[in-house]
């Protein structure tokens, strides 16, 4: 037996949790009824290596089979890694008519002219989304299966995301990708996550967006820890305002799952009490990371609750506005009346 | 406090005890005169009268490395440890270290093999322990000097070019410690009162039982308080003409659901820019010692966390800051520190001194 092939097997069965194998098998359809059945009846991971590789053996099964299952089992568990998402800018005219099987075709081309040893697969999602695997390969060696990159592009949009990719690789991605959707440039859209519905939704504008404009009253749903009834109301108006305007700022529902948002600060340093500061031409130089399991939750909560002063400023509202969880940050015009740009990189 | 008295009740009951009893009292009492008169009046216990020091001196490159050797500095450079408060250490002795090792080296394979069956013939030890002494580490001649420890653990199959590595390293320390405090403990205590550990196993535990057993102390959790971490902040930007602190990071933590982390990294020179220019004017000749006050601190912190407000309108002090870093050390709320240059390492002893000072029960 081939020892690629043999690794591809080790890897594929210690990724794919067994209790999705099942699952993962059927779909994949290489396997006969009994041996679905046999392989159903082990547990242990290595007895299931063993078992997956000598059905390889006899049902005559490939290198190109075995990344098939893999594409399966990304497609319906696509939240490993870090994806990062790419946008394609200026369409030429007939950039709107490529069609599957056209671009299927042209970036397998495009792709093999630029690297002789690649492997590329495509394949259809349910959700119009086109999924494609390359196993890179240089000079000297074979394609890797063992480090895949994934990239997932919508026909028809400008929008790719691509996880796995190293910075040699990128140029050569981003070429093959360029040429056959008909696009003029390839650039970095600024966002990047674990959970690859969550950027997707974030830069396709695909959730809940339509903010309502009346809430139940907050003090309702929240913990009654005040008492007196003066107070309650007092503070009631200002907490249903402050839960407004988080919820105009980051979205009602359901909020996509990003992990973290980045801020390159390169803006002057204003204090009224430190003159030296202020005074000082330079910009200060700092670097912001907010990071949670659920970003847009903990800072719409930060606003409902009062941590963030309301109305949210543009900068973190920016988040969901415009799909990028990166930002530059510098001064527009150096002067007191300045105001925030921000800029691309 | 209460482990404190755990510590004595399980002191066996012998013609020591009375002597032991007698001499914690008077500890207290002293430490308690270390504190001021103040918290004699009444029922305030001394950790509220008595406060961080608000002003303490600029690090200096210091000469640690012209006085202490190298290999000695290795040794606590570039680990990070958990950090411990110790009470003092009765009738430990410097001079005692061969014998100290033979102790808790035999005290952890009796530990270790507690409910197992031992092969009685070979009873060959797999723990190796040595006490070593850190000798010029210190700052002010009460200092006691400093204890180093390592275990090693014999590897069942030895293989000669493979260095050993130990299995737990830890040390106890004083620098700088409260002149008034030390003068006043009784003649049989030495105080340590840092104690520094860094394993991979659970060793810990059997060392500090160690200890308790052997000089009656107790042992106790030492977080560096958000103050600390402040000074910690200033006192390495402090540093950055002479070592370049490569970038000031801080971590915060802010309580809302899910959990928000903020990480807030500065550029060295604008960080070292916003710490000079809240310096207050310095009245100290050259040459003469130069001190950083607790208000510069404060208001570096407001320096930061304004600019970070001004963008963000987010509230840092909403939140808790976690962590500290540079590039001569890191330091976490939770108790751990890193020292990355042993040059400033002195600076930083005195100010955890000063805290592992202030958390014993009295």
């Amino acid at each position: 037996m081939d020892e690629s092939k043999k690794r591809l097997v080790q890897r594929l069965i210690r990724r794919i949790p067994t209790k999705m194998l099942k699952t993962t098998l059927q779909k994949w359809g290489h396997l006969t009824g009994e041996q679905h059945r046999a392989m159903d009846s082990i547990q242990s991971k290595w007895a299931l290596t063993e078992s997956l590789l000598a059905i390889c053996e006899e049902n005559e099964l490939a290198v190109k089979h075995l990344t098939e299952l893999e594409m399966i089992y990304m497609m319906d568990n696509p939240d490993q890694g870090m994806w990062y998402a790419f946008q394609l800018t200026d369409p030429g005219d007939d950039a709107q008519s490529v069609d599957l099987m056209q671009f299927k075709e042209q970036f397998k081309s495009h792709l093999r002219e630029l690297v002789r040893q690649v492997s590329v697969k495509i394949k259809k999602h349910t959700d119009e989304a086109v999924w494609i695997r390359i196993a890179w390969g240089d000079a000297y060696s074979r394609p890797d299966h063992l480090k895949p990159t994934y990239v997932v592009h919508y026909l028809q949009t400008p929008y790719v995301f691509v996880t796995r990719l190293n910075s040699k690789q990128k140029p050569m991605l981003f070429q093959a990708m360029v040429l056959s959707t008909r696009y003029q440039y390839f650039k970095d859209a600024n966002l990047s996550g674990r959970n690859l519905t969550a950027i997707r939704d974030l830069l396709m504008r695909k959730y809940q967006q339509v903010f309502p404009t009346k809430y139940p009253s907050p003090l309702t749903e929240r913990k009654q820890t005040v008492t007196n009834p003066h107070v309650e109301r007092e503070q009631a108006k200002p907490a249903a305002n402050r839960l407004q305007m988080a919820c105009e700022a980051f979205g009602g529902g359901t909020l996509p799952q990003l992990q973290s948002a980045v801020y390159k600060l390169e803006t002057k340093f204003r204090d009224h009490t430190n003159t030296l500061m202020t005074e000082r031409e330079e910009p200060f130089r700092c670097v912001v990371k907010f990071s949670s399991t659920n970003l847009l939750e903990s800072l719409k909560n930060c606003a409902s609750s009062g941590i963030a002063s309301t109305p949210v400023t543009p900068l973190l509202s920016s988040i969901p506005l415009k799909g990028k969880n990166y930002f530059v940050i510098t001064d527009n015009v150096p002067g007191p009346s300045s105001q925030m740009r921000q800029t691309q990189n | 406090m209460e482990q404190h008295h755990n510590s004595e009740t399980r002191t066996p009951l012998n013609s020591v005890a009375v002597q032991r009893r007698s001499k914690t009292k008077s500890y207290r009492l002293s430490y308690r005169s270390g504190i001021g008169a103040a918290s004699r009046l009444g029922f305030t216990p001394g950790l509220t009268a008595r406060r961080l020091n608000t002003s303490r001196k600029a690090p200096k490159s210091n000469n640690i490395t012209e006085k202490v050797t190298k290999e000695q500095l290795a040794l606590l450079v570039k680990t990070e440890w958990k950090l411990s408060y110790v009470t003092p250490l009765y009738q430990f002795r410097h001079t005692q270290l061969k014998s100290y090792s033979r102790q808790l080296s035999a005290f952890i394979a009796a530990e270790k093999q507690q409910g197992l069956a031992v092969d009685v013939e070979g009873t060959q030890n797999r723990f190796r322990v040595s006490f070593s002494l850190v000798q010029e580490m210190t700052e002010s001649v009460d200092d006691a000097v400093t204890v180093f420890i390592q275990i090693h653990s014999k590897p069942l199959i030895v293989r000669q070019d493979e260095p050993q590595r130990p299995v737990w390293s830890g040390w106890l320390t004083c620098i700088n410690g409260n002149l008034e405090y030390l003068r006043s403990l009784p003649k049989d205590f030495i105080c340590l009162p840092l104690f520094c550990s860094s394993e991979a196993g659970g060793l810990t535990s059997v060392v500090k039982s160690w200890f308790q057993q052997s000089f009656d102390c107790c042992f106790g959790p030492l977080e560096i308080s958000h103050t600390s971490l402040q000074w910690l902040m200033a006192l390495w930007t402090n540093c950055h003409p002479e070592s370049s602190i490569r970038q000031l990071k801080m971590i915060w933590t802010l309580p809302v659901e899910p959990q928000l982390q903020v990480t807030y990294t500065v550029n060295a020179e604008d960080a070292w820019q916003l710490w000079s220019s809240v310096r207050k004017e310095n009245t100290a000749a050259a040459g003469e010692e130069n001190s950083i006050d607790i208000e510069e601190v404060t208001s570096f912190m407001q320096g930061l966390k304004g600019h970070f407000f001004r963008h963000f309108r987010l509230d840092l002090s909403a939140g808790r800051l976690d962590e500290v870093s540079t590039a001569l050390g890191s330091a976490k709320h939770s108790g751990r520190i890193k020292f990355s240059n042993s040059k400033y390492m002195i600076t930083t002893l005195m100010l955890l001194t000063e805290c592992a000072l202030l958390k014993m029960p009295i």
